[in-house]
C-alpha cells in the first residue's frame, strides 16, 4: 500500500500565517528593499518621459550621487534583462535549428569582434531619431549600447551549454515526451544556469565600462549627457574637482561591492544545485543573504501562493498542448514558407546593406585610408606592448601569490575590488594626474589600456599557480631544481592555459578600450594620439560615417584575425598539451 | 524454417495430438526435424522429445545445437538419457561430447557412469501432467522491427552502414537480451526500436501500427542514469508523469508507488548527487516504472555500477518481474555482459558487427532464478562465448552476398599489447588451454575487455580459439616466456606478418627517404572503410602496437608518423625508456 501523497499542496496558503508573525522582523529588510525599488522605478519612469534635455546640468554635490547611481544602475539592469531575453531566444534557435545555426554562429562571432564603442554613433542616432521629443531616445541609445557590450558572451555561453547537454539526457527528455516548456525549465535552463550566471557577472562588470563612455558624449555638434554616475565622474574630472571624483569613485566601488554581495553571491550559492556533477562538492559556496532569504517566511509563502500554482498550471497546459494531435504536415509547410520569406528578406537586406557599405568605402580618400592603416599599426603595437608590460608584472606577482594560499586568500578580494572599478571611470582621474605632471596622451593611453587589462591576467595567473598540484611542486623539491629550471619545467607550463585565457580576454578588452583611451575630451580640450581607436573616436565626433565604418571594420577584422591566427591556436595547445589532468 | 508439413505439425500440436506430431516429425530428415522443433515453444519441444522413440531422439540430438541437446536430455530421467546417448552414432556422439564445456562434460560422464546422484533430477512422471496442458498460444508481438537498417552519411558523402536489414520482434512475458561486443550497434538498435532514431529503411511497428502514429507506452533505463541532478528524487520520477499532463495528486501517488517498489521510500527529497550509483539507477528504474510501460528498455543498465551493486540490482529487478509486481509486459535489455544475459533473459539475440546484424536468436528455457554454477547454465554461457569469439560461426542468413563481395578492410582489435601479453602469460601458466569464461572469470574481465585481447592474440597467431576454448600457440608460448626486448621483437615480427594496417604503415614509411608520413594519409585510407570514431580507434591501436613493437613512432605536434630506425634500436636500453 503506497503511503498517501504529501500534503504540501492541500494546505491553504493562509494556513501558515500564525507561524509567520514572530519572524516579521526578519522579513523587514526584504519588505523595505521591495518598496525602495518600486519608488526608484517610479522616479526613473517620470524622468524618462520628460522632455529632451541636451544640456542637463550635472550636479557635483555628493547628495545628488544616490540618484545618479540609481539611474546608472537602472540602465544596466534594463540592458541586462534585454540581453538575457536576446540570449535565450538567439541561443535556443541557434542550438536547435541546424539551418539557422549555420549563419547565426558566425554572425555572432563577427558581432563579438566589432568594438562596442563603434556602435555608439549609429545606435544613438537611430534612437534619438526614433524619439526626437523625449529623453527616452538618448536613454534607449545608452541602454542598447550597454546591451551590445554584454550580450555576446552570454549568448555564446547559453548556446554552448545547450549544445553540450549529454545525449542520454536529451533522449530521456524525448522518450518521456517532455513538452518544450518542461524541457526548458527542467533541463535546458538548469543545465545552462551556471555558465549563464558567470557570464552575466562578467557582462554586468563590463557594462560599467561602457556606461562611463555613453552617459556623456559628443556626437557632431550635439552634446548629450544623461544623469548618472558616469557623467558625474566626467563632469567632476573636467572641473578638476578632486573631492567629487573621490565621492563618485567611492560610491561606484560601494555599489559594485554591494551588488556582488546582495545579488551575485546569493545567486552563485543558489545555483550550486545546478552543477552537473554526480558527487557533492566538498565546500559549496555560501551566502548569508541567501540564508536570510531561505529562512524568511515571506518568500516561500509568496512562492507557494503564486509561483507554484502558476508553474503547475503552465506545465500541465504545455504538456496537454503537446499531447494534442495537430496538423503536422500543414504546420511544417507553413513554417517552411515563413522561413523562406524571412531568409529572402534577410538576403535582400544584407545585399542592400553591402552595396551601401561598398559605396561608402569607395568614397574614402587616400588620406583617410592612410590614417586608418597608420592607426591600425600604432594601436596594434600599443596593445601588444601593453600586454607584454602587463604580463611582466602580473606573472611574477601572480605566481608569488598563487603559490601561497594564505596570501592569495588575502589578496584576492582586494584585487577584485580594484579590478571592479571600470578603467573608463579612472581615465579622467589618470588624465588629470598626467596633465599635472606633464605627460602626453601617448603614455596616457598606454596607462589606460594597462589599467583595463592587467587584472584579467593577474587573476588567471593566481588561479593557475594555485592549481599546480602539490606533488609536482614536491618533485621539484626532491630533484632540487634551481629557480630557472623550476620556472621552465613546472611553473610556466603549469600556468600556461590560465595565462592564455587571461591574455585572450585582455587582448579583446585592450582593443575595445583603445577607442576611449586614445582620444579624450578633457577640460574643454581634445587629447588624442595616433591610433585606430582615435580614428574611430574622431570620426564619431565629426560625424564622418565613412571613416567610422572603415575603421570599425578594420578593427573588427584585426581582432578576428588575431583571434583565429594566434589566440585560438595557443588555446588549443593549452587545452591539450599543457592541460593538467587531475 | 518452414518446410511443407510444418503447418500440419503445428495443427497436430494445437489439437494436442502428440503422437501424430511425432509421426509427422519423423517423416523429415533429422536435420530438418531439428530445425522445425527449434521453432516451437520450449514446452512443446520438451513433450515431443519425451514422447518420441529413443533412436529418433538420438538422431536429433546431434542436429540440435549442443547446448540445446544438453538441456533437452536433462529433461529426461537418467536412464532415458543413457539410453538415448547409447543410440547415437559413435562419430556424432564424440562430436557432441567434444563441444561440451568442462563442467557439463564432467557431469555427463558422471551420469553415464552412474556416479551422479539422481536426487537433483526431477521425477519424469510429474512432467507429463504439466506438459499435456497446452502452452499459451504465441501472442502477437508487442513491438516489431521490419527490415530496419541504418546508414550514416560520412562527411565525404559515402554511406556507412551500421545496421544491416534486421527483423526483430518483442513478445509479451519475455525478457529479451541483446548481446554484442562494444561498438556493434546494440544501442543504435535499441534507439531505433524506441523511436529515438529513425531507421534509414524499414519500419518499427507497435501492436501492428507504425511507431510514430501511436503513443507507445515505453520507457528507457539509461546507462548513465540520465537523471536531472537539480531535481529531487521525487521530482525526477514525476517528470515523465508531468509530461503526460497528469494532475498533482495522481503524479505523487504513482511516483511514490514506483519509489516504494525499488526500495527508495524515504529518499524522496534527496538529490541524485547525494546517492550512490546503485541508488541512482534505482531512481532511473523507478522513473521508468512510474510510467507503467508495456516494454521496459534497458540500455546497459548495470554496467556503470560495481559488480556487487549490479548483482544486487539485477536480483531486485528479477524479483519485481517474476513476482509480477510491475505492469511491464516485456523487457528489452541491451548488454555486453554474457553472464548477465544468460542469468536474466528468456531469449538472447547476439549481434555481429560491421554492419550490425543478428547472428543468433535463441531461447534459454532454464527456470528462474538461475544458478550460475549449474551445468545447464554453464552450457549456455559457454555457447554464447563461442558465438561471440568466433565471428565466422553460424553466419546469419541475412548477410546478403552483395556485401560479402567486397572484402572488408581487416580491422585491428582494440587491444593493448600489455593486455595481450597478460592473457598469454595466464594461459601459459594454466597449461596452454582453457575455457574462455574461466579466463574472463579469473581476470574479472567482461567480454568487452576480453574479446579484443583475444582477437589481438589470434590475429598475431599467438593463440587460437576453438569451440569456446583458447589455446596458446608455439609462438605465443615463446612470447609469454620471453624478456621484454625479445617480446618486442617477437611482437614486431608478428604484427608485421599479420596486421595489415601496420604492414601498410611500415611499407609507406620505408618508401620515404626521411621515413616520415603525415598521419592524415593513413586517416584518409581508413576513412574509406570505417566511421570517423572507428578510424580514430584504429589509429590509436596501430600506434600502441607500432610503438610497442618499435615499428613506428608518432609526433603529435607535427601530426606525423616516423619509421622506427632499427639501427638506433641497437641501444635497446634507451628505447625502453621511451616506451610506456
Amino acid at each position: 500500500m503506497p503511503p498517501p501523497p504529501k500534503a504540501s499542496s492541500g494546505v491553504p496558503p493562509w494556513g501558515v500565517f500564525p507561524a509567520a508573525a514572530p519572524s516579521l522582523l526578519r522579513d523587514l529588510p526584504i519588505l523595505i528593499a521591495g518598496f525602495v525599488l518600486f519608488y526608484g522605478l517610479l522616479t526613473f519612469a517620470r524622468y524618462g518621459i520628460g522632455p529632451v534635455n541636451t544640456q542637463a546640468e550635472i550636479q557635483l554635490s555628493p547628495s545628488a550621487l544616490p540618484k545618479y547611481a540609481f539611474f546608472s544602475l537602472t540602465r544596466i539592469a534594463i540592458a541586462y534583462f534585454l540581453s538575457l531575453g536576446f540570449t535565450l531566444v538567439y541561443g535556443y534557435v541557434a542550438a536547435y535549428n541546424a539551418k539557422a545555426e549555420r549563419f547565426m554562429i558566425p554572425l555572432l562571432d563577427i558581432l563579438q569582434s566589432i568594438p562596442v564603442l563603434s556602435f555608439l554613433p549609429p545606435v544613438m542616432m537611430a534612437m534619438i531619431g526614433l524619439f526626437p521629443h523625449s529623453q527616452l531616445g538618448a536613454e534607449l541609445g545608452c541602454i542598447v549600447l550597454i546591451l551590445t557590450g554584454q550580450v555576446w558572451n552570454m549568448t555564446f555561453s547559453f548556446y554552448s551549454s545547450l549544445k553540450s547537454i549529454p545525449r542520454e539526457m536529451h533522449e530521456a527528455a524525448e522518450i518521456y515526451r517532455l513538452s518544450w516548456w518542461q524541457r526548458l525549465w527542467q533541463m535546458e535552463l538548469p543545465y545552462a544556469a551556471i555558465g549563464l550566471i558567470w557570464n552575466s557577472i562578467m557582462s554586468v562588470a563590463g557594462a560599467w565600462f561602457f556606461l562611463m563612455a555613453c552617459e556623456m558624449f559628443v556626437l557632431g555638434n550635439r552634446d548629450l549627457r544623461l544623469p548618472g554616475l558616469g557623467s558625474y565622474l566626467q563632469t567632476a574630472a573636467n572641473a578638476g574637482n578632486t573631492r567629487s571624483i573621490a565621492w563618485g569613485l567611492g560610491v561606484m566601488v560601494a555599489i559594485i561591492v554591494l551588488l556582488d554581495q546582495v545579488v551575485w553571491r546569493p545567486i552563485i550559492a543558489w545555483a550550486e544545485k545546478f552543477k552537473f556533477e554526480q558527487v557533492e562538492a566538498a565546500e559549496p559556496p555560501r551566502s548569508p543573504i541567501l540564508d536570510l532569504l531561505r529562512r524568511s517566511t515571506i518568500i516561500p509563502l509568496a512562492a507557494r501562493v503564486s509561483l507554484r500554482p502558476t508553474r503547475e498550471a503552465l506545465n500541465l497546459y504545455f504538456a496537454r498542448a503537446a499531447a494534442l494531435p495537430r496538423g503536422r504536415a500543414r504546420r511544417g509547410e507553413l513554417t517552411q514558407w515563413t522561413w523562406r520569406v524571412l531568409m529572402l528578406a534577410g538576403l535582400v537586406a544584407a545585399a542592400y546593406a553591402a552595396i551601401r557599405m561598398g559605396q561608402m568605402l569607395v568614397a574614402l580618400s587616400s588620406v583617410e585610408v592612410w590614417g586608418i592603416v597608420r592607426g591600425a599599426g600604432a594601436t596594434f603595437l600599443r596593445v601588444e606592448v601593453t600586454l607584454v608590460l602587463a604580463g611582466l608584472w602580473t606573472i611574477p606577482v601572480g605566481v608569488f601569490a598563487g603559490l601561497r594560499p594564505r596570501l592569495s586568500a588575502l589578496l584576492q578580494p582586494l584585487a577584485q575590488i580594484a579590478a571592479s572599478v571600470p578603467a573608463t571611470a579612472l581615465f579622467p582621474v589618470i588624465l588629470l594626474m598626467l596633465v599635472r605632471i606633464g605627460g602626453g596622451m601617448g603614455i596616457g593611453s598606454m596607462v589606460l589600456l594597462l589599467l583595463g587589462t592587467q587584472w584579467y591576467i593577474l587573476f588567471n595567473v593566481i588561479a593557475g599557480a594555485s592549481a599546480i598540484p602539490t606533488d609536482l611542486k614536491e618533485v621539484c623539491g626532491v630533484f632540487r631544481l634551481g629557480n630557472v629550471e623550476r620556472w621552465r619545467k613546472l611553473i610556466l607550463p603549469g600556468i600556461f592555459p590560465y595565462l592564455i585565457t587571461g591574455f585572450i580576454t585582455a587582448s579583446g578588452g585592450a582593443w575595445n578600450a583603445s577607442i576611449v583611451a586614445e582620444y579624450f575630451h578633457f577640460q574643454g580640450k581634445t587629447l588624442s594620439t595616433v591610433g585606430l581607436g582615435a580614428v574611430i573616436s574622431h570620426a564619431t565626433d565629426t560625424g564622418n560615417f565613412r571613416v567610422l565604418l572603415a575603421a570599425t571594420m578594420g578593427m573588427a577584422a584585426m581582432v578576428a584575425t588575431l583571434n583565429r591566427l594566434v589566440w585560438r591556436r595557443l588555446y588549443g595547445l593549452a587545452s591539450t598539451k599543457f592541460k593538467l589532468e587531475t | 524454417m518452414n518446410p511443407p508439413g510444418a503447418d500440419k505439425l503445428r495443427d497436430a500440436l494445437s489439437q494436442g495430438h502428440w503422437d501424430h506430431a511425432v509421426a509427422l516429425l519423423q517423416q523429415f530428415d533429422p536435420a530438418v526435424a531439428a530445425d522445425v522443433m527449434m521453432g516451437l515453444p520450449f514446452e512443446e519441444q520438451r513433450v515431443l522429445f519425451r514422447v518420441m522413440p529413443d533412436d529418433f531422439a538420438a538422431a536429433l540430438v546431434s542436429h540440435f545445437p549442443y547446448y540445446h541437446s544438453y538441456v533437452l536430455l536433462h529433461t529426461r530421467s537418467i536412464e532415458k538419457l543413457r539410453a538415448i546417448i547409447d543410440k547415437m552414432q559413435p562419430g556424432e556422439r564424440l562430436q557432441f561430447f567434444d563441444e561440451l564445456p568442462g563442467e557439463a562434460w564432467q557431469r555427463m560422464m558422471d551420469e553415464l557412469s552412474g556416479e551422479y546422484s539422481p536426487a537433483a533430477q526431477r521425477e519424469e512422471g510429474s512432467e507429463v501432467a504439466g506438459a499435456i496442458s497446452r502452452p499459451m498460444p504465441a501472442e502477437e508481438p508487442i513491438a516489431e522491427a521490419v527490415q530496419v537498417e541504418k546508414s550514416f552519411l560520412q562527411p565525404d558523402g559515402r554511406q556507412i552502414q551500421v545496421i544491416a536489414p534486421t527483423d526483430l520482434s518483442l513478445e509479451a512475458n519475455t525478457i529479451t537480451a541483446l548481446l554484442g561486443p562494444s561498438g556493434s550497434g546494440k544501442s543504435t538498435l535499441l534507439r531505433i526500436l524506441t523511436g529515438l532514431i529513425q531507421p534509414t529503411k524499414g519500419i518499427v511497428l507497435w501492436h501492428g501500427r507504425p511507431l510514430h502514429e501511436c503513443a507507445p507506452k515505453l520507457a528507457i533505463v539509461f546507462q548513465s542514469f540520465a537523471l536531472f541532478p537539480w531535481l529531487t528524487v521525487l521530482d525526477n520520477v514525476e517528470t515523465p508523469l508531468l509530461a503526460r499532463g497528469m494532475e498533482h495528486f495522481e503524479r505523487h501517488h504513482r511516483a511514490l508507488r514506483a519509489l516504494h517498489a525499488v526500495g527508495l521510500q524515504g529518499f524522496e527529497s534527496a538529490y541524485p548527487k547525494e546517492l550512490s550509483g546503485g541508488m541512482k539507477q534505482r531512481v532511473g528504474i523507478a522513473r521508468a516504472l512510474a510510467l507503467e510501460p508495456e516494454i521496459l528498455f534497458m540500455d546497459e543498465p548495470f554496467s556503470a555500477l560495481d559488480v556487487l551493486t549490479a548483482e544486487n540490482l539485477r536480483g531486485e529487478l528479477m524479483e519485481l518481474w517474476l513476482g509480477k509486481k510491475i505492469p511491464t509486459r516485456s523487457i528489452f535489455l541491451v548488454t555486453h555482459n554474457i553472464e548477465e544475459a544468460a542469468l536474466l533473459a528468456d531469449r538472447i539475440l547476439v549481434l555481429g558487427r560491421n554492419p550490425a546484424r543478428i547472428r543468433a536468436d535463441f531461447r534459454i528455457p532454464l527456470k528462474q532464478p538461475r544458478d550460475r554454477n549449474s551445468a545447464e547454465f554453464l552450457v549456455y554461457v559457454d555457447y554464447i562465448y563461442k558465438l561471440m569469439t568466433q565471428p565466422e560461426l553460424e553466419p546469419a542468413p541475412l548477410s546478403a552476398p552483395t556485401r560479402a563481395a567486397k572484402a572488408p578492410y581487416p580491422m585491428l582489435p582494440h587491444a593493448r599489447p600489455g593486455g595481450i601479453a597478460g592473457m598469454l602469460e595466464l594461459l601459459n601458466d594454466r597449461g596452454g588451454k582453457d575455457d574462455l569464461y574461466h579466463i574472463a572469470d579469473e581476470l574479472l574481465w567482461e567480454v568487452n575487455d576480453l574479446l579484443p585481447i583475444l582477437e589481438g592474440a589470434t590475429l598475431l597467431a599467438f593463440a587460437r580459439t576453438e569451440k569456446g576454448d583458447v589455446e596458446i600457440t608455439e609462438k605465443g608460448r615463446e612470447f609469454a616466456s620471453a624478456d621484454i626486448p625479445t617480446r618486442k621483437a617477437l611482437f614486431r615480427e608478428a604484427a608485421l606478418a599479420h596486421a595489415m594496417l601496420l604492414q601498410q604503415i611500415r611499407n609507406s614509411l620505408a618508401s620515404k627517404s626521411d621515413g616520415a608520413m603525415p598521419m592524415e594519409f593513413f586517416r584518409d585510407i581508413l576513412d574509406e572503410h570505417f566511421s570517423e570514431e572507428e578510424t580514430q580507434r584504429q589509429i590509436e591501436t596501430a600506434l600502441n602496437w607500432g610503438r610497442y613493437g618499435e615499428i613506428c613512432s608518432y609526433d603529435s605536434e607535427s601530426d606525423k608518423l616516423f619509421l622506427h630506425r632499427l639501427e638506433h634500436s641497437g641501444d635497446s636500453h634507451e628505447n625502453l625508456l621511451h616506451q610506456e
